[in-house]
């Protein structure tokens, strides 16, 4: 009889998949796990994060394209899926950089590896923070950015890309700070 | 008992090392990281950690790997460093 495959809803994670990744050593992922791939899948990330939450303001740049035509609309929509899709890669690569630690429920992981889950999620907690409450300075303080109107920017894209940053920043942190994983 | 307690959980906070004996020992057994880990019940990376004094093991993990060592606790685990006779 084969044991039922766990799934915590909380997490998101089933407890195959996350053993498969935590004692993953010959898969052909192995190369993604040195500090320097780490730390550029982080970069990668970090650039697709920023490009996607762009997406709600570069209609209302000051730019010359202005989306006033069903082409501008449809190649300006194509790229943001495209930016989205390639962010969601790296996002994907990154977790099994950290073999999927960031999203591991305790019960797989030992000590050491809770330890470092928790502290990325305390670094993680602080950065968000930062990144909510300079949004909200911007916001009341800011230059006149026509943030969350409904034509052309209804602030969706900045919608994703900060649950993008809320899901990967303790992969990231994780990824960053640590020698070995 | 208490002090002892006290010890280890002092020994967490990075600025106190703890020093340890496990890769001597573990070589001396023959094992591999995997395989003292897979007997620990840790990941082999964690083994490493402790071995390069990384990381220090909480009281439980520390009694455990004395145990699947087949030492005493103050004989893997020590606040001083060890001398090279005791290597």
């Amino acid at each position: 009889m084969t044991k039922k495959n766990k799934i915590y809803w909380s997490l998101g994670v089933t407890e195959k998949g996350t053993r498969a990744l935590l004692t993953d050593e010959n898969s052909k992922f192995k190369w993604l796990r040195s500090q320097r791939n780490r730390r550029l899948l982080v970069v990668l990330n970090v650039l697709g994060i920023a490009l996607v939450s762009l997406g709600s303001y570069y209609p209302t740049l000051k730019t010359n394209i202005n989306l006033g035509t069903d082409t501008e609309i449809v190649i300006f929509s194509v790229t943001a899926i495209f930016v989205i899709f390639l962010t969601l890669g790296a996002y994907s690569y990154l977790r099994v950089a950290v073999r999927g630690i960031a999203d591991a429920p305790d019960e797989l992981l030992d000590e050491r590896q809770i330890q470092i889950r928790n502290t990325s999620y305390r670094y993680a907690y602080l950065a968000m923070g930062y990144i909510v409450l300079g949004l909200l300075l911007l916001m009341f303080f800011g230059p006149e950015l026509e943030m969350f109107q409904p034509e052309g920017n209804d602030g969706s894209y900045l919608a994703i890309a900060t649950m993008f940053a809320f899901a990967a920043a303790p992969s990231m942190i994780l990824a960053w700070r640590e020698r070995d994983i | 008992m208490l002090c002892s307690i006290y010890a280890t959980s002092m020994s967490r906070n990075s600025e106190e090392p703890v020093f340890n004996q496990i890769e001597e020992i573990r070589t001396s057994l023959g094992l591999s990281r995997q395989e003292l880990a897979d007997l620990v019940g840790v990941h082999y990376q964690t083994i490493g950690y402790l071995e390069r004094g990384e990381y220090s093991p909480s009281l439980v993990l520390a009694l455990r790997i004395a145990q699947t060592l087949n030492k005493e606790v103050s004989e893997v685990f020590s606040l001083t460093e060890p001398k090279e006779g005791d290597k």
